[in-house]
């Protein structure tokens, strides 16, 4: 009974983390239409902010993390997707494809193919007993930053002008624009935004794991992507229970398979999409992707 | 009379010589090179070898798919296990059946087996992730090349795990490598043009228009999926024999930014833009990483690898086309199809082919009794009642008027009527049969066309292809599709100008290629939405003369929605008027004309009023 509690916490802190992740990437996609493959150099970028700025204070080291998030977001929207903004979903996709390999490769070039370690406050690594239950500091940590995050993005999106504006883009980006919404700025703040959270999701992945690597958001944004398409493209609640759902197949995966096929938990957890692919081609909510003329 | 066709021989030869003459001399220049240089050139031949194969998937269907690599990485693993000699299988892969593990065999049987498996491989994945949505599959297959590399790189038994297999034999040189690399380009053009690689087209230019053709858009792309599989596979396998060595990062990310890049920066929708992409990116990533190493230039590589500055440059160039260039070096053209070719008089377009009116009629039979039939259609979207118990029959050979406001839902009965929606409640049935919820290509099989509002021909294709490309979707031969669209074609007076792409004519001509691309399925029933917006007055009467036509020489049952009074008239023996989702008024042209109810719905009440005042 308290392993099965212990578990399911587990499977609910990484289910938060992707969900995170999966946020971050619909954000985009709903105002401007793309997926950004380049969301986990966001997230790798911000962890790499941690790694160079390691003599600060943590708190402020992540603070520039967050800053770093953002800024490369926004400098990847004004540089690169801005030109492909009307282009098909392919030839975008491939884009974003090439702003991560450019990342992933300045990074290397600039620091290092290989990982390298980041020192975490020792809080974080230890571990706090309800009952009987060891819930570990970085879980709570994960599960309150999802809860503010989930907030935040809730009172941002169906609480102000501008996330008006942002569901109305959403809804009919021309409409949008035709009615006076701004669109360089809309599709600016989406971008901000999810290179904000693509800097918490670094961050917690850090205080994880200990160290950076320029490959490190290969992973995440393929968890982002493949929850994103469990969910049914381009819905924010879609994007949660994807994430939710593939991050505690993925935990509880780790903790039930036989030692024989623990190796091979990540092939399992990336066939799980495809499984639900056959039997809701447009993911569990149902997007209307492939659909929308006629 | 001479016959009709896509393009000139010389055009098509040349669009098949120029990439293999660019194969060949890589092949000569390695040949005469040092050691090293040959296999820089084995290698980027082996490269060229999965760039058509992505081509063959991403440049005809439209749609990206990240996983091709992983067919590289299955075809390479079975190429090694074929080839290793007993006693080092022995070591690096305790875990392999012995039969494969005792096989040794040559390098021909092992790339054949290869490419066999790694098709077959593309066909099981390609089943399940080709139903699913455009956006969908470029996910769906990264997902599913990530899963071979966790597979290969953990399945240590077998695969040798991370550290990978040595040893295995290196019997690619590079005559073989470029030999395999024509027969790519060989294979790649025929598919290209054969009757499947045009439905498949059809489906990347307007995957709507493509299934009222009765293209099955699933059925297509598997093919090409399956197709690309074993070209991916070959790659693979001979890049294994070509280096020895192999590890499950050798087909993985940066293998996929590269060939993705080289298929991109050519130009995805021609073999020739894969060759000259290929070519091209490889002669700069070797430059890239001449600056990046000093000066050791053209020293061995392995596929893929670009580390560091090179990746850079590629990225950035990657970005750059995209921007700048979407459509690559190659324009999206295949060599014969070059302008500046074309004005050395080397591949003139295929001449006009006026007058040649192929002895072929239209596919479908001919009606002999029955109607199209709808009965109680009703329809809601979102608690909208759009249509309310709606019954319609169209008999053949009748031309049927369907006029109402806008938002009366004419457009949406003709999509529940050809499949793209499917009714709350109510039935529709085509000769006596029940089609209700059949799918818009069934439907078009079953005999039923339909033209769009908004949607046009083909722009990427000719207007003759476009609209052969209506017969190739009823699985007709492409010889015999060509004959059917130049009858249909020539019938509408639309033969000149018939090999330029179908994007650069004039409105007016566009939208009768649409009607044509419909006629060429041999419909028995033909929906037409809005044939007439858009055209001028000259245009509008050119129209009702073709519509004529249509009905006289066709014999099909035309529903024709349009607003346009002028048109209707002429044509139409009975007019159905719909306002609100409800049938208020059947009768001649005249008696709905002179209806008031008629009148109101379409002018308001306050202006009868103003009439009679």
């Amino acid at each position: 009974m308290t392993a099965l509690g212990q578990n399911l916490i587990d499977a609910l802190a990484l289910g938060s983390l992707y969900a995170l992740i999966a946020l971050g990437i619909t954000l985009v996609y709903t105002v401007m239409g793309m997926m950004n493959f380049a969301h986990g150099e966001f997230i790798m970028l911000a962890a790499y902010a941690l790694f160079v700025f390691a003599d600060l204070p943590f708190g402020a080291a992540v603070g520039c993390a967050l800053l770093a998030g953002i800024a490369i977001a926004l400098l990847a929207e004004r540089v690169a997707f801005r030109p492909v903004r009307n282009a098909d979903l392919s030839a975008q996709l491939v884009t974003s494809l090439a702003v991560a390999a450019i990342l992933q490769n300045v990074v290397t070039v600039a620091v290092d193919a290989r990982a390298q370690s980041v020192e975490t406050p020792a809080a974080i690594s230890e571990s706090t007993s309800i009952g009987a239950i060891m819930v570990p500091n970085l879980e709570f940590v994960t599960l309150g930053l999802t809860a503010i995050v989930l907030a935040g993005l809730g009172w941002l999106l169906y609480r102000t002008r501008t996330g008006l504006a942002m569901r109305a883009a959403a809804e009919n980006f021309e409409m949008a624009r035709l009615l006076g919404v701004r669109a360089n700025r809309v599709i600016a703040i989406a971008f901000a935004i999810s290179g904000a959270l693509a800097a918490v999701v670094g961050v917690l992945i850090v205080l994880q794991s200990g160290q950076v690597s320029p490959t490190m958001g290969l992973t995440p944004v393929l968890v982002g992507f493949v929850a994103v398409v469990i969910g049914g493209f381009g819905r924010m609640f879609g994007a949660v229970i994807g994430g939710l759902l593939l991050g505690a197949l993925s935990s509880l995966l780790g903790v039930y398979l036989p030692d024989g096929l623990a190796p091979f938990r990540d092939a399992i957890v990336f066939t799980f999409p495809v499984l639900i692919l056959i039997f809701r081609p447009h993911g569990l909510l149902g997007g209307e992707i492939g659909r929308a003329r006629v | 009379m001479s016959r009709v066709r896509f393009r000139t021989p010389q055009s098509a030869a040349a669009s098949l010589l120029i990439p293999l003459l660019l194969i060949t001399i890589a092949v000569l220049l390695g040949a005469n090179g040092t050691p090293s240089f040959q296999d820089t050139v084995t290698t980027i031949l082996c490269n060229l070898i999965v760039v058509i194969g992505l081509q063959v998937f991403v440049g005809n269907s439209g749609v990206y798919s990240f996983g091709q690599l992983g067919f590289a990485t299955a075809g390479a693993y079975v190429a090694a296990f074929l080839t290793l000699p007993a006693a080092i299988a022995l070591l690096q892969t305790p875990g392999l059946p012995h039969f494969i593990a005792d096989a040794h065999l040559g390098a021909l049987p092992s790339t054949l087996i290869a490419a066999a498996i790694s098709g077959l491989l593309a066909i099981v994945i390609g089943l399940p992730l080709m139903r699913t949505s455009t956006l969908a599959i470029p996910i769906s297959t990264f997902a599913f090349l990530i899963v071979i590399y966790n597979v290969v790189a953990n399945w240590d038994r077998v695969t040798g795990g991370n550290s990978g297999l040595i040893s295995i034999p290196a019997t690619t040189g590079v005559e073989s490598a470029g030999l395999w690399a024509g027969a790519a380009v060989v294979l790649a053009l025929a598919y290209k043009w054969s009757a499947s690689g045009y439905r498949l087209q059809a489906t990347r230019e307007d995957e709507v228009a493509a299934r009222s053709i009765g293209i099955g858009v699933m059925r297509e792309r598997l093919l090409a999926f399956g197709i690309s599989g074993v070209l991916c596979g070959v790659g693979g396998a001979l890049a294994v024999h070509q280096s020895g060595v192999l590890s499950p990062v050798t087909f993985y990310f940066g293998a996929t930014v590269t060939t993705m890049t080289m298929l991109v920066v050519g130009g995805a929708r021609s073999v020739f833009g894969a060759v000259i992409g290929a070519l091209a990116i490889a002669a700069v990533n070797e430059l890239l990483r001449g600056v990046e190493n000093g000066a050791s230039l053209f020293g061995a590589v392995s596929i893929g690898e670009a580390p560091g500055l090179a990746a850079i440059g590629l990225g950035l160039i990657l970005l750059a086309t995209m921007i700048a260039m979407p459509n690559g070096l190659s324009g999206g053209r295949e060599a014969g199809e070059l302008p500046w070719l074309q004005r050395l008089g080397l591949s003139a377009p295929a001449p006009p082919a006026a007058g040649a009116v192929a002895e072929s009629r239209p596919v479908g039979e001919r009606p002999t009794d029955g109607a199209l039939r709808a009965e109680g259609i009703s329809l809601a979207f979102a608690g909208l009642r759009v249509l309310k118990q709606v019954d319609l029959t169209l008999a053949p050979a009748e031309a049927l008027g369907l006029i109402g406001p806008n938002g009366a839902g004419k457009t949406t009965l003709v999509n529940v009527l050809s499949g793209f929606q499917s009714p709350d409640s109510g039935t529709v049935s085509l000769d006596g049969v029940d089609v209700t919820g059949r799918s818009p290509n069934r439907l078009a099989h079953d005999g039923l066309g339909r033209t769009f509002q908004a949607a046009l021909p083909f722009p990427d294709l000719s207007g003759l292809e476009s609209v052969a490309v209506g017969a190739m979707g009823m699985g007709v031969s492409r010889r015999r599709a060509v004959a059917v669209a130049a009858d249909v074609l020539g019938r509408l007076d639309l033969l000149e100008q018939a090999t330029l792409p179908a994007g650069t004519l004039p409105p007016g001509r566009r939208r009768l290629l649409g009607i044509a691309r419909a006629l060429a399925i041999g419909p028995r029933y033909l929906l037409l939405d809005e044939p007439a917006a858009g055209l001028n007055e000259a245009e509008c009467e050119e129209l009702v003369a073709i519509l004529r036509n249509v009905l006289s020489d066709f014999g099909c049952g035309i529903l024709l929605i349009e607003h346009d009074m002028n048109i209707v008239m002429p044509l139409c023996s009975r007019v159905q008027v719909l306002d609100d989702g409800e049938t208020i008024r059947i009768g001649t042209p005249q008696e709905v004309q002179a209806d008031p109810a008629v009148v109101e719905s379409y002018l308001g009440s306050s202006f009868l009023a103003a009439v009679d005042a």
